[in-house]
């Protein structure tokens, strides 16, 4: 059955309409991109996790900088 | 579409940002400060005493509007965002050599952009100290569910593949003209640097590709023609924001300010450092064209939305459309776009029209007009719902001091941002001036 937003919970196999939008479709590429650089040629086992490691530190740090800014605001203001 | 050739610049004039230092950047860094000043000064109010400084806590102000230009202006930079990286990426992906030179400003425009759209979520929310603290423990759960948990991912994995991107075409330059570096940025360049060798350029040249792949997909289908417009569109409740049409309409619009905002930063590092060799006429021509055709689209699709909200519409989505159309701001937007159209065609005529410093000011005019129509699309939505809840609050909407000097604030980061950036990157790739750059095709 598609999970529609306006199907009952227990209508939906598994999970939310949003989990299959976002993994499913939206970040496809995403991984169709990862998979070329290992799997593409040419392809370099040490390149492509330098790639990942620039996805994951990236992911990392935005949140982590976002963190800290926000306990700075919370500590001066809050 | 000709181009002039810039195979014949050399280098040092590619790093001229970064070796020469003048009085107008002083200038200009000041100025940028002054702005991000005149932010910091209404935000420490809005922190000290709550949202309410803004009008837009509780249930707003004007029939219920909390939100307003915060949420109008986070619209409005993700859009700008998206026509840098794209740009870019089509450079790579079919080969659009003409942009080579503007391709990086474009990339480090997207992530300022980027940057910027984040900024004005953070400061919309009541509690700023609480937003990591709820949404990083709610996301696993509320994905499913909540749009704005989806704006949140997909805005993340946006910003890290733009990064990556830059971050993995940086290396090729910077070990190339590392010489004219300066010394003081080393332990930058060291980092940025981790195990480069000549080897691996055509390895992450392909990898660069595949990103660019990635980019141009998930961008404008699936970000700025998807989630972003579905934090509107999917609500039946507010009559102007539901349907379909806004996909493409939001699409439209984030390309149209994403190549004014192009054309802006463009012309200011030609202006700044006499590039007129390394980002030549052909170049704003160009861009002009690609302006000239989003904004048709824009006023295209506008078009649509308002046939279809006035010719046999449900009520609501009638009131909502008359009241769009009857607000002389909204023209002020249109005629903006409008008139930027008409230049670019006249100048398509009859090209001695065409000059740089006029297609700079109707790229300001093109932005405005941007801001005001997606500003106005959230407050008009808001005030134009089905139900009649808040209509007992009283008052217009009208922009807060504090909403606009955000805009003034965020435009200081901007300038900031290019200002430190120049200093340390190239911001014009090295194969911009090679002729012997190899292409990798897919």
């Amino acid at each position: 059955m598609i999970p529609l937003a306006g199907s009952a919970g227990y209508t939906l196999p598994f999970v939310g309409p949003g989990t299959y939008l976002i993994f499913g479709i939206v970040l496809a590429p995403v991984y169709l991109m990862v998979a070329a650089w290992f799997l593409g040629d040419p392809a370099d086992v040490k390149k492509g996790l330098l790639g990942v490691g620039y996805l994951a530190g990236l992911t990392t740090s935005l949140w982590g900088s976002l963190f800290v800014a926000t306990m700075v605001i919370k500590f001066l203001f809050f | 579409m000709s181009t002039g050739d810039v195979t014949d610049v050399g280098r040092d004039t590619l790093v001229r940002p970064i070796t020469s230092f003048s009085r107008r950047y002083i200038a200009a860094l000041v100025f940028a400060l002054g702005l991000i000043g005149v932010w910091l000064f209404f935000y420490i109010q809005q922190l000290e005493h709550g949202l309410i400084v803004t009008n837009l806590s509780d249930w707003g102000s004007g029939g219920g509007v909390p939100w307003g230009t915060y949420i109008g202006s986070f619209i409005w930079w993700v859009g700008i965002a998206h026509g840098g990286i794209i740009l870019s990426a089509a450079v790579r992906l079919i080969g659009l050599d003409t942009y080579q030179p503007v391709a990086r400003m474009a990339e480090l425009l997207t992530i300022a952009a980027l940057s910027c759209a984040g900024l004005f979520i953070l400061i919309h929310v009541g509690r700023p100290d609480r937003l990591v603290t709820s949404v990083l423990p709610a996301w696993p759960t509320r994905v499913q569910w909540s749009p704005l948990m989806w704006d949140v991912t997909v805005i993340t994995a946006y910003f890290v593949l733009t990064a990556t991107y830059l971050l993995l075409t940086i290396r090729y330059d910077i070990h190339r003209l590392r010489d004219r570096l300066p010394d003081a940025f080393e332990p930058v360049y060291g980092l940025l640097m981790v195990g480069y060798s000549e080897r691996e350029d055509q390895i992450v040249e392909r990898m660069v590709w595949w990103i660019a792949f990635a980019i141009i997909i998930m961008a404008p289908l699936l970000l700025h023609g998807g989630v972003i417009p579905w934090l509107f569109a999917l609500l039946p409740s507010m009559a102007g924001w539901a349907g379909g049409v806004q996909g493409p309409s939001f699409l439209s619009i984030a390309l149209t300010s994403a190549v004014a905002g192009i054309i802006i930063i463009a012309a200011a590092f030609r202006y700044a450092y006499g590039w007129e060799e390394l980002i030549p006429d052909q170049i704003f021509r160009g861009l002009s064209k690609w302006l000239g055709f989003f904004s048709l689209m824009f006023l295209w699709l506008q078009l649509q939305q308002v046939m279809t909200g006035i010719f046999a519409a449900p009520t609501t989505l009638q009131h909502a459309t008359e009241v769009k159309i009857s607000t002389p701001v909204y023209w002020v937007a249109i005629g903006l776009v409008g008139v930027a159209l008409a230049y670019i065609f006249a100048a398509a005529l009859k090209p001695s029209l065409f000059s740089i410093r006029a297609m700079v000011g109707l790229s300001v005019a093109v932005l405005v007009g941007t801001l005001i129509e997606k500003t106005l699309f959230v407050v008009e939505g808001l005030q134009h719902a089905h139900f009649a809840l808040y209509d007992g609050v009283p008052g217009p909407y009208v922009p807060s001091p504090v909403e606009l000097s955000a805009i003034v604030g965020t435009i200081g980061i901007v300038v900031l941002f290019f200002l430190a950036v120049s200093k340390v990157i190239p911001v014009v790739e090295l194969h911009a001036i090679q002729d012997d750059h190899e292409e990798v095709d897919a």
